[in-house]
């Protein structure tokens, strides 16, 4: 496919623009007259527009059948493939002139790398449109092919609206159902709200640029002048801050609507510059629902959703602004827990103590900035009310009240919640399968307190949207449990997950009922193929009740695992303890936190194993359900995946237990297998 | 697992540093000095504190890091001034280096990073190895993450 021919002139005139302003400015100021820089201009532009026409001859890009093939490069070239699965975000955007001449700049966001991954500039707004569907339709595709050919009908049924009825490649469009659209009332609100505070700092550094200027028109210097001066001025700063931010929210947030289809977020904003993307649910990373004091007063929040694409320094574009920029408070809780249902949150607090710490804090800064104020007084030897500030010291216990008040954490069945800040409130809600590693940091004041800071670090976008889910100054000792009882939830999570996944793949080894998912055949055929004791991955905690007992679940390779009579039914048939989860089953699956336990997204991934081969599949990709795998899954699992297609191709079980058995002395073979594999 | 340390002579990389740094610190003043802008004592004292307080810091350091592999993580626990003590599980590893920067190498130590996914842990780095313990617990580190079966880094 080739990029839209409008983008050749488009293209050229950004890049050049520049250089043939800077040329009619020398020209002018140098008196080499117009012709010469009409000459030059006239140079560079033809410069420019053959390299964009180079540009676009060698710019091709390609939907395949598992991954997006771009290459690209007039003097180097380039040629990329990213595999659909591994895309997280497809971003269009279109500013003013775009929309003009029809054209629009699409971005492809993978989890890797600093950078935008793909980035098609530019296309037609339809075909921008068209690549943004079909890259989830083939997404949803690979995965369903992935998933084999025996029954495509589960996937995304936990979402509701995906495509119910096709198997295959026809992946049907998923239905699109809104989840938010921004009204007028709501758009202003938007506006009037968003009160940017470091937009003050900048403007006041603009400003100060003024200050010797105006002090030139000012008379002598009275006090009553001054402090009037600075009052009116501080007021035209908030004032203009306002304004700008407020301008900015709106031409960002204008027509803002939120869409669910299938396994992805949509959104569509921007009244200038149009931006639409996409946001794969099984890729968030955090939730963070903020607000500010007068949000709160109003009801209002604002949820901002952070995948794993978005790489530091970029978010600010799509990625933090691509969630719901104003709603009701009970709103956004709801369509915060459409993405991830972390129920409902009861905060504790830190220490009371920890008031006391604040305190002090805001003291000493009060303190300075009367220390501040009397040096202004002395340094400009008016007789200004310098000790003015020290009235602020009234409300410091206040102060330090509200922050105080305002922090806390709390640990959901799925999701750690923190909450932080008083001025610009945010509760992060994270998954616990989420968290990348637990830092728990106490600075030498903290420790006078004896409390600690708990972070937990995600793979998100972090810095941007203002950092990771931090429990902030608790008790040591509570650190210490919430450090080690997170740690432990992500090892409980991981085990769920793998217990999710993995009936299904030993779903076949005495049984060739290939397209049944019934939960009971499954723990059945895994008890199965546990006292067998074929492979490590049996031993892996695969029925429920390991789910329970967190780190020994991974992988022991010679545990046995047939400790389940527990429920061993009259008839002999184990079934999955779902007792041993808290999990409300009450209500339908699609309104609790199914968070694909209840519903099986995949309930074919059992197939992959053996079906692998049919589909020119290395068993790579077929292990893998929606969330793709990384080495260290594929690693471990391929002895195991050599033994299941071994018993595939009709050889004996023995075989697979070779490679197991080989497995824990020759990971360097192992590797080197993968490799090859690859 | 048992709490690891750091080998001993890594305060001496730390040290160096410390010296270095004091040295880069106190040129402007004897530049000052020698320009007799500033008394002679100014960078003598101003070094010998900076030299203190930075081998203070590095000797510190050294008794407060330490490290431990658990069956599900990789612990560490470090600082002097603010206090870290990081978690990593086993399944978020990404890749794991051994590295020998050219101090490391001239006292010869090696240092092992590991590398996650987050966005503020990204790498943790547990210097002070012989080069044989970085490779050994690379290797380990590798086995381990592996063994732990992550199924999905993001």
């Amino acid at each position: 496919m080739k990029l839209a021919v409008q983008s050749i002139p488009y293209r050229a005139l950004q890049k050049v623009s520049g250089v043939v302003i800077l040329l009619f400015f020398l020209a002018t100021a140098n008196d080499w007259g117009t012709h010469v820089a009409v000459g030059a201009s006239a140079a560079v532009l033809a410069a420019a527009g053959a390299y964009e026409v180079a540009y676009y001859r060698r710019f091709d890009y390609e939907l395949t059948a598992d991954t997006l093939d771009i290459s690209s490069g007039v003097i180097s070239r380039r040629e990329r493939e990213i595999p659909y699965r591994r895309i997280q975000n497809v971003d269009v955007s279109r500013n003013v002139i775009q929309r003009a001449i029809g054209i629009a700049a699409v971005d492809l966001e993978t989890a890797g790398g600093s950078s935008t991954e793909g980035s098609i500039r530019y296309v037609t707004p339809a075909e921008a449109t068209r690549l943004q569907r079909e890259v989830q339709r083939r997404k949803s595709a690979t995965k369903a092919r992935a998933g084999g050919t025996g029954s495509a009908t589960g996937v995304g049924t936990a979402t509701g609206a995906a495509g119910d009825a096709s198997d295959g490649d026809d992946f049907a469009e998923p239905v699109e159902e809104d989840l938010f659209a921004i009204s007028p009332g709501e758009l202003a609100l938007v506006g009037a709200l968003s009160f940017d505070g470091r937009l003050i700092g900048l403007l006041a550094f603009v400003a100060s640029g003024s200050v010797p200027v105006l002090s030139g028109f000012l008379p002598a210097s009275s006090a009553a002048l001054l402090t009037a001066t600075a009052v009116v001025g501080l007021g035209l700063l908030v004032l203009v801050s306002w304004v700008i931010g407020a301008v900015v929210a709106f031409s960002n947030y204008y027509g803002f609507r939120l869409s669910r289809a299938g396994d992805e977020l949509r959104y569509e904003r921007g009244l200038f510059r149009r931006y639409s993307g996409s946001i794969p649910t099984e890729k968030v990373q955090t939730l963070t629902i903020s607000d500010n004091p007068a949000k709160r007063a109003l009801g209002y929040a604002t949820l901002s959703i952070e995948t794993a694409g978005y790489a530091p320094g970029q978010g600010g574009d799509y990625g933090s602004q691509a969630a719901v920029p104003i709603a009701a408070t009970d709103r956004v809780y709801d369509l915060a827990r459409e993405v991830e249902a972390f129920g409902d949150p009861e905060f504790s607090r830190p220490p009371t103590r920890i008031r006391w710490r604040y305190g002090f804090r805001y003291a000493m800064v009060v303190t300075l900035l009367t220390g501040i104020a009397f040096a202004i007084d002395w340094w400009v030897a008016a007789t200004l009310p310098w000790y003015g500030p020290l009235a602020l010291l009234l409300v410091v216990p206040l102060a330090a009240h509200l922050k105080w008040k305002h922090r806390g954490y709390w640990l959901g069945e799925n999701h750690l919640l923190t909450r932080n800040g008083f001025w610009s409130r945010q509760v992060k809600a994270v998954p616990y399968y989420r968290i990348q590693n637990v830092i728990d940091t106490r600075t030498v004041f903290q420790r006078r307190w004896r409390v600690a800071t708990v972070v937990a670090d995600t793979a998100g976008t972090g810095s941007i949207v203002g950092g990771d889910a931090a429990a902030v100054d608790f008790d040591v000792t509570e650190a210490v449990t919430l450090r080690e009882e997170l740690t432990d939830r992500l090892q409980d999570a991981l085990v769920e997950r793998r217990a999710r996944r993995e009936p299904f793949e030993w779903l076949d080894v005495d049984d060739t009922d290939t397209d049944d998912t019934d939960d009971e055949e499954d723990t059945d055929t895994d008890e199965e193929a546990g006292t067998n004791d074929t492979s490590e991955t049996t031993a892996d905690g695969v029925d429920a009740d390991d789910s329970t007992t967190s780190g020994d679940a991974e992988l022991d390779e010679t545990e046995p695992d047939d400790t389940g009579p527990g429920d061993t039914a009259a008839d002999g048939v184990v079934r999955p303890e779902f007792g041993a989860t808290d999990r409300d089953y009450s209500q339908p699956a699609e309104t609790v936190d199914t968070g694909d336990y209840a519903v099986d997204h995949h309930p074919s991934d059992a197939d992959v194993a053996y079906k692998g081969d049919e589909n020119g599949d290395d068993g790579l990709d077929g292990f893998d359900d929606d969330d793709g795998e990384d080495e260290a899954e594929v690693d471990s699992e391929n002895g195991v995946d050599d033994g299941e297609n071994g018993v595939d191709d009709g050889i004996d079980i023995a075989d697979a237990e070779d490679d197991v058995d080989d497995d824990t002395e020759g990971d360097a073979e192992d590797d080197e297998k993968r490799r090859s594999d690859r | 697992m048992t709490t690891l340390r750091l080998h001993p002579r890594v305060r001496l990389v730390w040290a160096l540093r410390a010296a270095l740094l004091a040295a880069f610190l106190t040129l402007p003043l004897a530049a000052g000095a020698y320009f007799g802008y500033l008394p002679e004592w100014v960078p003598i004292v101003a070094g010998a504190a900076l030299l203190a307080v930075g081998v203070g810091h590095a000797l510190l350091r050294y008794r407060r890091w330490s490290y431990e592999i658990r069956e599900d993580a990789l612990y560490l626990d470090r600082g002097v001034v603010t206090q870290v003590r990081t978690a990593v599980p086993l399944v978020r590893i990404q890749h794991v280096d051994s590295r020998r920067g050219p101090v490391e190498r001239g006292v010869g130590l090696a240092s092992c990073v590991v590398y996650t996914a987050g966005s503020r842990g990204a790498d943790v780095r547990i210097p002070g190895l012989t080069p044989e313990r970085a490779d050994d617990l690379r290797e380990e580190l590798k086995r381990l993450a592996i063994r732990a079966d992550g199924e999905d880094a993001v």
